[in-house]
């Protein structure tokens, strides 16, 4: 789709730009429909990954990024398989990248929980929407005596601390209460010009009156999501309310809508162009999601491949009101290599 | 989602709209009493159902309502009051707020009573049940009776027995007490509310949050004990249990819970599970004419006599305007002169004028 890697990043550059007032689904284009020679549309495209799609897609492809919930692990147990299709594309040298929404860690933190699993990850190639908030601050160059209240976890706190910048709320004011009672006054610093809001299993009143006062009466106050995921594998045995969550309480309080910096917005990818120089085209986004991940992956013109390890199941993928079509569709990671010959063979 | 096809599509539009996933679900039962007041009263069921969409901004309204002449500021207090048979008066910012009655209120209902008015109040709070809010109501010195009053968190239990939800399913509440008082009176089992505001969860590997099976709905309102551990037992209730329904009491964004400044309101928590969701609830608090049509039914009264007096636009006055009445706007609550004049805002009552005790001392000036 593109010819070098500068007309990809001209490309998300602007689509970046129009990030500031839309919410995350109106600021991108709509996902690419097929049409027949004759103008129809075409039922879903997305074929199973059999063997031959399979070894072309390997082909095809420098870089695999991989969304983690549901993808590689489900809460903090690894899936089946997973250890040996890394080391695997690895070996056949395959770069590897781990983009995720998931904000209550920070990529430090994430590349230990790698490490605690028994997977060779560094810091550098893990993408995490915490790091991505903390990102859109600096590039926006946030002036560094405003304040950042945060509805979320440690992660998104060491990220803004790493970029240095001062935060408020997090975990600690998940022990605060409120008193609705006559002459009470809730205060809330005027100094605070950010308010990011990630997945918080801290949620309480209090911090959702803390964001909307600075939301709706300090001036120029941002509202950043770090992503908008419903649900998610929080823990290995089921699904628990995502990010999307936290988010829409607050824009239920502001009438705002906020700017979202995680997938399927297009904005992580920006940096993982600038650290790892290949063309879009030549990477494959694995997830489990369609709205975030395949949309991000088509988004950023690469192959989509949709695993149904996590929260998207077969009768998901075909229902007819869904219009997210991922290039290729498996029942887990491991499908890539297994079925692959070169990569089974070791070659 | 619901009983007849023709609701069911209502909400088939609102939910595609907001990218629902959960495929319509059986309905639970057909009574068909008072649905239509759940649909604004352009009934095209293809334009935005506003009241049920999330909150964007002041002033959007269906696509299909002929745009309002600017509202008036109050003058003709006599016309007014001799137009109309009933005046509506929402609560936090129009009588009270927080606790703190606002100036000149009981003067004024004394005059409307002895002009024959009758008086009703129409609340989206859905902390208090009606029993409770007559007590307020006593306590700050105004006669005012439990019948006269009509509370979200009633305007719930109602719903709930206009379709006969069975007596065998239980209820799930996010919110608060007002909201458990009435749904016991009407007779149903409930699970939630504030003591679950205590419990707390643990995302470690091998931990299962179990959830009641037989949950048939979930009630969504203000809830200041509100956590993590309810949003996962609501969104589990209305993600697997088939057919369960997902009701908000109200959606205000914001509300005056105490005297001195305005507070995150419902529409937070109905926000948040929509989230997790991604459905849209059936709101039965204002816009929502349900309590119009349940007050209208219950009086007998013609909605063209009555007169909605209210401190908020997306709430008070479109719900009086979608019932067909006059409407007042007080510039005592959440909306000032600014935000009622600014180009953004397309909601104009007939009226407004800075409290309702202006009816007796504009009364009076005019003598």
């Amino acid at each position: 789709m593109f010819a070098t890697r500068t007309a990809a990043l001209r490309s998300l550059r602007a689509r970046r730009s129009s990030l500031t007032s839309h919410s995350f689904l109106s600021s991108l284009p709509p996902p690419a429909a097929m049409t027949t020679a004759n103008g129809t549309k075409s039922p879903s495209t997305s074929q199973p990954l059999l063997p031959q799609a399979a070894q072309s897609l390997v082909d095809s492809v420098d870089a695999f990024l991989f969304d983690c919930d549901g993808v590689i692990w489900k809460g903090d147990k690894l899936i089946e398989g997973v250890p040996h299709a890394l080391q695997a594309l690895r070996s056949s040298g395959k770069k590897l990248v781990f983009v995720t929404n998931n904000s209550t860690k920070s990529r430090k933190q994430y590349a230990r929980k790698f490490t605690s699993l028994g997977l060779d990850v560094c810091e550098e190639e893990i993408f995490s929407s915490s790091f991505a908030a903390a990102m859109f601050l600096k590039l926006r160059n946030f002036p560094r005596e405003k304040k950042v209240y945060v509805i979320g976890e440690e992660g998104i706190l060491e990220e803004l601390k790493q970029a240095g910048f001062s935060c408020l709320g997090g975990p600690e004011d998940g022990k605060k209460k409120v008193e609705l009672k006559t002459n009470f006054w809730f205060e809330h610093d005027k100094s605070v010009g950010a308010v990011v809001v990630g997945l918080d299993q801290y949620i309480n009143y209090y911090k959702l009156q803390y964001a909307t006062l600075c939301i709706r009466e300090n001036p120029g106050c941002l509202f950043i999501a770090t992503n908008r995921d419903a649900v998610g594998h929080m823990t290995d045995l089921q699904e628990w309310p995502g990010a999307g969550c936290m988010v829409a309480a607050v824009c239920g309080s502001t009438q705002k809508e906020p700017i979202v910096v995680g997938k399927p917005s297009t904005f992580l990818m920006d940096f993982l162009l600038e650290r790892f120089q290949i063309d879009t085209t030549r990477m494959c986004m694995v997830g489990d999601r369609l709205d975030t991940d395949i949309l991000f992956g088509k988004n950023a013109g690469c192959k989509t491949l949709l695993v149904l390890s996590g929260v998207t199941t077969m009768s998901d993928l075909q229902d007819p009101s869904n219009e997210i079509h991922p290039d290729y569709y498996a029942s887990s990671v491991s499908d890539v290599v297994d079925l692959s010959d070169s990569l089974t063979k070791g070659q | 989602m619901l009983m007849s096809s023709g609701v069911s599509d209502a909400f088939l539009a609102v939910s595609a709209s907001a990218s629902s996933r959960s495929p319509t679900p059986p309905a639970l039962a057909t009574g068909r009493r008072l649905f239509s007041a759940l649909l604004p009263p352009s009934s095209s069921l293809s334009s935005s159902n506003r009241h049920f969409g999330p909150r964007r901004r002041l002033g959007r309204r269906s696509s299909t309502m002929a745009a309002r002449a600017a509202a008036q500021r109050l003058e003709n207090v006599d016309e007014l009051i001799d137009s109309v048979e009933t005046f509506l008066f929402d609560c936090d910012g129009v009588i009270w707020k927080g606790d703190k009655l606002i100036d000149g209120v009981p003067g004024t209902l004394d005059m409307l009573r002895s002009k024959g008015k009758r008086l009703v109040f129409v609340t989206n709070n859905s902390t208090k049940s009606r029993k409770q809010y007559g007590k307020k109501f006593e306590t700050l010195g105004l006669s005012v009776t439990e019948e006269e009053i009509f509370a979200s968190s009633f305007a719930a239990a109602a719903y709930l027995k206009s379709i006969d939800f069975p007596k065998d399913k239980k209820v799930y509440v996010i919110g608060e007490d007002g909201i458990l008082k009435e749904l016991e009176l009407a007779g149903y089992q409930y699970l939630g509310g504030p003591e679950d505001g205590d419990k707390k969860i643990e995302l470690k590997p091998g931990f299962l949050m179990e959830h009641d099976h037989n949950v048939g709905a979930v009630v969504v309102g203000f809830d200041r004990y509100f956590n993590y551990y309810k949003v996962q037992y609501g969104t589990l209730c209305v993600r697997e249990n088939p057919g369960c329904l997902f009701i908000a009491t109200n959606r205000d964004a914001v509300t005056h819970l105490t005297d001195a400044q305005e507070w995150a309101g419902g529409g937070s928590m109905v926000g948040a599970i929509c989230g997790s969701t991604q459905r849209e609830p059936l709101v039965v608090g204002k816009p929502s004419t349900f309590m119009m049509d349940y007050l209208a039914n219950k009086f007998g009264i013609l909605k063209s006599q009555i007169c909605m007096v209210g401190d908020r636009l997306d709430t008070d006055i479109l719900f009086g305007q979608n019932g067909g009445c006059k409407t007042l706007l007080v510039l005592s609550g959440v909306t000032s002169l600014q935000m009622l004049q600014s180009p953004s805002n397309s909601i104009q009552p007939d009226f407004y004028t800075n409290k309702i005790s202006d009816l007796v001392t504009l009364k009076a000036a005019a003598v």
